[in-house]
């Protein structure tokens, strides 16, 4: 080195390059497993919209003045968002921990932030085209209703977020795979079926309607539920209140795991 | 002269209650090939991984090129190139994507990159396999993506973390010609080994830790001005009786 010289060199304030490295090099572990990132949800979102929405829900009166195909598109939807969002988060943060590649940007001159943002954006990215396949599947069978393309995007990208920050958590978290998948089995699977994905709030019994306001999945599915189709059970501003105060309580654990290097540095 | 690389009694203490470095000060000057020594546990990773921020020191100051790596670690790891001891890959990712990223994540743009990491692939001889998977290669070739990863944003301190363990007699030999050009060029080379023979070859400095301490460090005329040469020197260093002793290293 010409002495001194790179004391003195101080790097950009956000390291863009890298930072789209980060978001290239997952890009391109997701493309070695299409069938299992993009195939298998659509394929699942195409037999639920086939057997619940057109085969069932051929039988079941119309709900709210929509068919019950238009009404169960929107939770089926966020059903795969949610997943898609937190198993690319969980495993892209966990494999590169159990083949140890994580050192690779531990080494780099990339901040938490850029770290962090890097991941969320390959969230988001696989949750967008999720449900882009999965609204032109559905447009097959003659639902194409969005309402409003806002309140849809903020619904499709603040789960998304909410999700994914979710996944690091688990994926800093899990020292095996049987770890890796429990939230899944055990919470988001069920308090996403029972938020309202298949039938409204009403059609639930008396006693189990509390189950439903406390939870969050039901808000969720709820707002997507009226950017589709108009169709609400619960106040819109409580639900964006509710996605917000949870993203911002996931993105604060995030940062202090980060900040301790848990489950990342020695 | 600001050092290459100034340790100042860096402490690591394992959530587990492991002591791994203990009050270890160090300094490396500028264009030196530094050698480290020291048996299995001695705590030369534990050290080099608070260097490079793949762990975090729990006491201590460690500065590069006299940038405080804690505290701008992004200027200071700008400055460093590591080469660990054990393949931290994507095993499923190319060759050529590996250099790549690594040249992305230390923030260089696409066409200084591709210069780059061509220049590399040709230098370790690695033209017939950037395609490859890194898990389809032999020991000595993933070795060679390694190292060349580990020089793509063209770093003035390397640190080499056995670089040479598992490698064939050729492409040893290839190496250390190549590490003594680097050197030659006024890069810093900051090794591990536990091979003495290369030790000796290669460093002018040397420095033997044992449990988390620094127990010998001086030019290498010192050690192997020893009776019995740089061996003895390193097992009486390391407590061992050289006499009586097997050599720990082969």
């Amino acid at each position: 080195m010409s002495e001194g010289s790179a004391v003195n060199e101080v790097g950009p304030l956000v390291n863009w390059v890298g930072l789209w490295t980060i978001v290239r090099r997952e890009w391109s572990r997701l493309m070695r497993v299409p069938v299992q990132a993009f195939i298998a949800p659509w394929i699942s979102a195409l037999l639920f919209i086939f057997i619940f929405g057109f085969v069932v829900g051929g039988r079941i009166a119309h709900i709210g003045g929509h068919r019950y195909l238009e009404f169960v598109l929107p939770g089926i939807l966020m059903m795969n968002i949610v997943n898609a969002s937190f198993l690319q988060s969980s495993s892209q943060i966990y494999f590169s921990r159990f083949l140890r590649y994580v050192e690779e940007s531990l080494v780099s001159p990339l901040s938490y932030a850029e770290m962090i943002a890097g991941v969320l954006s390959v969230v988001i990215a696989r949750s967008v085209i999720t449900a882009i396949g999965i609204l032109i599947i559905a447009s097959l069978f003659g639902v194409t209703s969005i309402q409003s393309i806002w309140e849809f995007l903020y619904w499709v990208i603040s789960v998304s977020v909410v999700f994914g920050l979710l996944g690091i958590i688990i994926g800093l978290w899990a020292n095996n795979f049987e770890q890796l998948t429990i939230l899944n089995v055990f919470f988001i699977t069920p308090l996403s079926f029972i938020g309202g994905v298949f039938n409204t709030v009403n059609m639930l019994p008396g006693w189990m309607h509390w189950m439903a306001y406390v939870n969050p999945f039901f808000y969720f599915i709820n707002g997507l539920r009226y950017a589709m189709i108009g169709f609400n059970e619960a106040n819109q501003w409580f639900g964006v209140g509710v996605t917000v105060a949870l993203a911002v309580v996931m993105a604060v654990t995030v940062w202090r795991l980060f900040s301790i290097g848990y489950g990342l540095r020695e | 002269m600001t050092s290459a690389l100034k340790i100042s009694h860096l402490t690591k203490l394992y959530r587990r209650g492991t002591l791994a470095v203990d009050d270890l000060s160090l300094e490396v000057a500028p264009g030196d090939f530094f050698g480290f020594l020291g048996p299995n546990g001695a705590g030369k990773s534990t050290t080099i991984h608070c260097i490079t921020g793949i762990a975090t020191p729990t006491s201590g100051t460690i500065e590069i090129f006299g940038v405080d790596a804690v505290k701008r670690y992004r200027d200071a790891r700008r400055l460093i190139g590591m080469s660990p001891q054990e393949f931290n890959v994507d095993t499923f990712a190319k060759v050529y994507d590996i250099i790549d990223w690594m040249g992305g994540y230390f923030g260089m743009k696409a066409p200084e990159r591709r210069v780059r990491v061509n220049m590399l692939i040709e230098k370790f001889d690695l033209e017939a396999h950037a395609k490859k998977q890194f898990r389809d290669l032999s020991g000595g070739l993933k070795r060679r993506v390694i190292l060349a990863r580990s020089l793509v944003h063209d770093p003035q301190l390397l640190i080499l973390d056995e670089p040479t363990a598992g490698v064939d007699v050729e492409l040893r030999r290839d190496l250390w010609r190549y590490l003594q050009e680097l050197n030659k060029e006024g890069k810093t080379i900051f090794l591990t080994s536990h091979y003495l023979e290369e030790i000796e070859r290669l460093c002018q400095t040397i420095a033997i830790i044992y449990e988390g301490k620094i127990v010998k460090h001086g030019p290498k005329k010192e050690f192997t001005d020893e009776p019995g040469g740089i061996e003895a020197a390193y097992l009486r260093a390391t407590g061992a009786e050289p006499d009586h002793a097997e050599a720990p290293v082969t």
